[in-house]
């Protein structure tokens, strides 16, 4: 029972992890909290959803699929929601937040327009596959989210710490005008920035799908607002926070509701939110940065 | 000694913007703190207005340190400051900016403000004439309605310093004041300095303009890379060989 | 000539109202929350159970409304708004939530997603008192539905027309001026000597209290709530209020809650679309006008004066 448990709350860490990590990509680089994250990755798993119930594509293309949408839903963001306030004279720091409120709303209702209401099912043939180890079930399905998002984050990393962009990228997160003096193209940076968090919102939507088998167009809110809580515990903006606070988060919903009552499941993030700021603002892996200067 | 700045370090990660740097200042004296670009001199008046927390060391305003204090609670003991670029409320008018600058010198709450108390019109009244006061003092007069972003920024640099006057300081930080400005501008501002002095309020200035600063100040400090390298009468600073050097070995000087 | 679908519109526009302001007073001070919605419910359980279960009178249930509702405010905001603007929005936007799971859980108490029925009804209850002492709706030539209406509506009215005076002072004050100093720019603010935690728990606690009347008037005047009523896209919509009419001046949120409530009722059909469009309205006022319809210039040039701005309703 306690080893299903914390295979249970791995499974699920990672994937809340994978949603923290597009929050944490665009705060690093643009100050920004795309507050339409939640939405887009509602949007992966629909897609994956009707890729896989209506064309029975395989997963692999299912996540394809996913993130081609959610891509192309970053970019669009960024064109119409994110660029045009970006540098305007008068436009404080909560004009991003509005605007991308104001995305989240839009997709939400485009959702319920397009895919009405209601749970959909996610079906994976692979639904019900699974083995044991020891006196432990493991289910196929956790298998591969596992796999799915060990290589997300991996290879997030790497292109992070070695790629050139990744170069560039950590570049801009630590100044953008310092990066625009040095030659960076810091637009391109905030588009593939945007682009890529946003992708990784459309396949944690996928494994999502695949983890609890249905789909919802009310299921980015309370997502997002997990994603928020665990940036808030990691430290915004840290790459590593990201993924230990949604491993915490996820270990820490499923022996809650395990052990006590899954009614109050939800309200754990925003309890580890009250909790953080109470006790180590900075979250987790976050610095104590000393104040700008003006 | 009115403010004593002691043994103060501030490290951003690896970089010392201030080392061990301490000095004193008397009441109703003028101070000039110069040194090249990145010295640490905004640094500095940035720890003594507790806008930063310094790594190491205290300062005292009075006898009293200021440790762990916020800022609001420095300006109310009487320290008040303009800053290197320019921070009015844009938009806000001129005579706004001066009100809001009176903040710590007044005390009417929510209600009193809602009921307009007896209590609450005289105090508002005394504030607009203070402010009437400080605007023609630093030649604002005629500005009050305008919006402080719509003004040049010669009388920006002006209006800041009425601002900073407002809070009634014992001793006021004045971020080059005269940056940017032409030779009568800045004999202008440099009178201006004269006539708070007379009022017995304390100077701390920063300033490139070496001219100016030789006439306005009693006696200067010098930083150079976080370090103090030189304090000492106006005299003294010119011919001192360690100074000198700190600007010459950085080419352009001032 | 009393028709009451139009009173009972009029009386929904003066609640929005009341929320347009109590993120407007919050936003003054360049805070964003998004627990309106949030404190909104706690008003409201809170007056309709204590009036409901207790038998308090409605009166009493309001107010300790309200008041639990400041307290909850401080309480959020002590810890949060020490940081960055940001960190409240999330902690807010997450506290909305948690209020709404825990109505829906708390079943033995709030009857869970069903909701609360049969809370005393502010008009009939006018109406019951005042007939106790022999009056009758006919003595001012009304039918009883037509009088409940129009109470409702003028004490709605009354209540509004109070909030307005005092904020349009507030604002107009030491106190207001501070306000606007920490939105302009919160360092400046602190070196003019403005305790500026104080004053942003001051506005968060003040929205707080504001929203939690708001959702208790709801409450007494719908007679009826369930968590449904206080979900994300009501706070939304409150944010949209101020964001839309303006989040500048006084008048803003005013004239947002009355066009966006007067709006849907005139486009029949248009319902369905409302939170499309609210979302719209988001985007392109940051966009295009982030200060909203209403600002200072623009109120100055209607009022036709010239020149200077913010003497009153800041
Ligand atoms: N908040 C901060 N974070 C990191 N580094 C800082 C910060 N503030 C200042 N510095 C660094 O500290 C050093 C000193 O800066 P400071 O602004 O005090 O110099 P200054 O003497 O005022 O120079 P100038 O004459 O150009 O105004 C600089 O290297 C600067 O980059
Ligand atoms: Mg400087």
């Amino acid at each position: 029972m306690f080893f299903e448990q914390l295979i249970n709350g791995i499974t699920l860490g990672s994937i809340y992890a994978i949603v923290a990590l597009g929050y944490t990509l665009v705060f690093g680089v643009l100050d920004i909290i795309n507050m339409a994250h939640g939405e887009i990755f509602m949007f992966g798993a629909f897609v994956g959803m009707l890729l896989i119930s209506y064309f029975e594509a395989p997963v692999l293309l299912a996540l394809g699929g996913a993130v081609l949408v959610t891509a192309a839903m970053g970019l669009l963001l960024e064109r119409l929601a994110l660029r045009p306030l970006r540098g305007k004279k008068g436009a404080s720091h909560l004009a991003s937040l509005i605007s991308t409120i104001g995305v989240s709303i839009i997709l939400e209702n485009l959702a319920h327009h397009l895919f009405g209401a209601g749970n959909k099912p996610f079906p994976t043939s692979f639904a019900d596959a699974s083995f044991t180890v020891g006196s432990t079930t493991v289910y196929l399905v956790q298998v591969i989210i596992l796999v799915i998002a060990v290589l997300l984050m991996v290879g997030l990393s790497l292109w992070l710490r070695k790629a050139k962009a990744g170069k560039a990228l950590r570049a801009t997160a630590e100044n953008l005008e310092t990066a625009s003096l040095l030659g960076i193209n810091t637009g391109r940076i905030i588009v593939s920035t945007v682009v890529v968090a946003s992708a990784m919102g459309g396949i944690a939507g996928v494994l999502v799908g695949m983890a609890f088998n249905y789909v919802n167009n009310q299921m980015g809110l309370p997502m997002g607002l997990k994603g928020l809580a665990i940036i808030i515990l990691g430290g915004m903006g840290s790459v590593n926070g990201a993924m230990a606070g949604g491993l915490i988060l996820g270990l820490a919903e499923t022996f809650v509701v395990a052990y006590g009552n899954s009614g109050y499941r939800d309200a754990i993030a925003f309890v580890a939110i009250i909790v953080i700021l109470l006790i180590r603002p900075q979250g987790i892996f976050g610095q104590a940065l000393p104040e700008a200067k003006r | 000694m009115l403010l004593e700045v002691q043994d103060i370090s501030m490290v951003f990660g690896g970089l010392a913007a201030l080392r061990e740097v301490s000095f004193s200042l008397a009441e109703g004296e003028i101070l000039g703190l110069i040194g090249p670009n990145g010295a640490g001199k905004t640094t500095l008046f940035n720890v003594i207005t507790a806008f930063l927390t310094p790594t190491q060391g205290e300062v005292r305003l009075a006898g009293k340190p200021l440790t762990g204090l916020r800022t609001s609670r420095i300006t109310e003991r009487g320290i008040c400051r303009t800053f290197q670029n320019i921070r009015l409320f844009d938009q806000m008018t001129v005579e706004e900016n001066v009100m809001v600058g009176r903040h710590c010198r007044s005390r009417a709450g929510v209600w009193p403000s809602v009921l307009r108390t007896g209590a609450q019109q005289k105090e508002e009244g005394a504030i607009r004439e203070k402010t009437r006061e400080l605007l023609s003092l630093v030649g604002l007069t005629g500005h009050d309605r305008e919006l402080a972003a719509n003004l040049p920024y010669g009388l920006q640099r002006r209006l800041e310093i009425a601002r900073a006057l407002a809070g009634e300081p014992r001793l006021i930080l004045l971020d080059e004041p005269v940056a940017g400005m032409n030779d009568q501008e800045t004999a202008e501002i440099a009178a201006l300095i004269k006539k708070i002095l007379g009022f017995g309020i304390t100077i701390l200035l920063i300033e490139h303009d070496m001219s100016m600063v030789m006439k306005v100040c009693d006696r200067l400090v010098v930083l150079n890379f976080g370090e103090k390298i030189a304090e000492g009468t106006p005299q003294e600073i010119q011919s001192d060989p360690l100074v000198i050097e700190a600007y010459l070995g950085r080419e352009e000087g001032e | 000539m009393i028709n009451p679908y139009y009173l009972q519109i009029a009386s929904f526009i003066l609640i929005n109202i009341i929320l347009g302001l109590s993120i407007y007073i919050t936003l003054s001070t360049g805070q964003l929350s998004l627990g309106n919605a949030g404190f909104m419910s706690i008003g409201a359980y809170t007056s309709a159970l204590l009036t409901v279960k207790v038998g308090l009178p409605m009166v009493a249930g309001i107010l300790a409304g309200s008041l639990l509702a400041f307290l909850i405010g401080i309480l959020i905001g002590i810890p949060t708004l020490r940081l960055q603007g940001v960190y409240l929005a999330i902690a807010t936007l997450g506290f909305g939530e948690v209020v709404r799971v825990l109505f829906i859980n708390w079943e033995s108490l709030t009857s869970g997603a069903v909701g609360i029925a049969g809370i005393p009804h502010l008009g009939r209850t006018m109406l019951a008192g005042l007939q106790e002492r022999g009056f009758s709706s006919e003595q001012w030539g009304l039918k009883n539905n037509e009088f409940i209406s129009l109470t409702i509506f003028i004490i709605l009215l009354a209540i509004t027309v109070l909030l307005l005076a005092f904020f349009s002072r507030l604002f107009a004050s030491r106190v207001g001026r501070a306000f606007r100093a920490i939105r302009l720019d919160e360092k400046a603010a602190e070196a003019m000597g403005i305790h500026t935690t104080y004053y942003k728990i001051l506005t968060f606690s003040m929205g707080a209290l504001l929203a939690g009347f708001a959702g208790a008037l709801f409450a007494h005047v719908t007679g009826y709530i369930s968590p449904a009523d206080f979900t994300y896209h009501r706070a939304v919509e409150i944010l949209v209020f101020a964001v839309f009419g303006g989040s500048e001046v006084l008048w803003g949120p005013v004239f947002g809650a009355l066009f966006l409530t007067v709006m849907p009722e005139m486009l029949r059909g248009m319902s369905e679309y409302r939170y499309f469009i609210y979302g719209t309205i988001l985007v392109v006022m940051m966009v295009f006008r982030p200060q909203g319809v209403l600002d200072q210039p623009l109120l100055d040039r209607l009022r036709g004066r010239r020149g200077g701005g913010g003497d009153d309703a800041a």
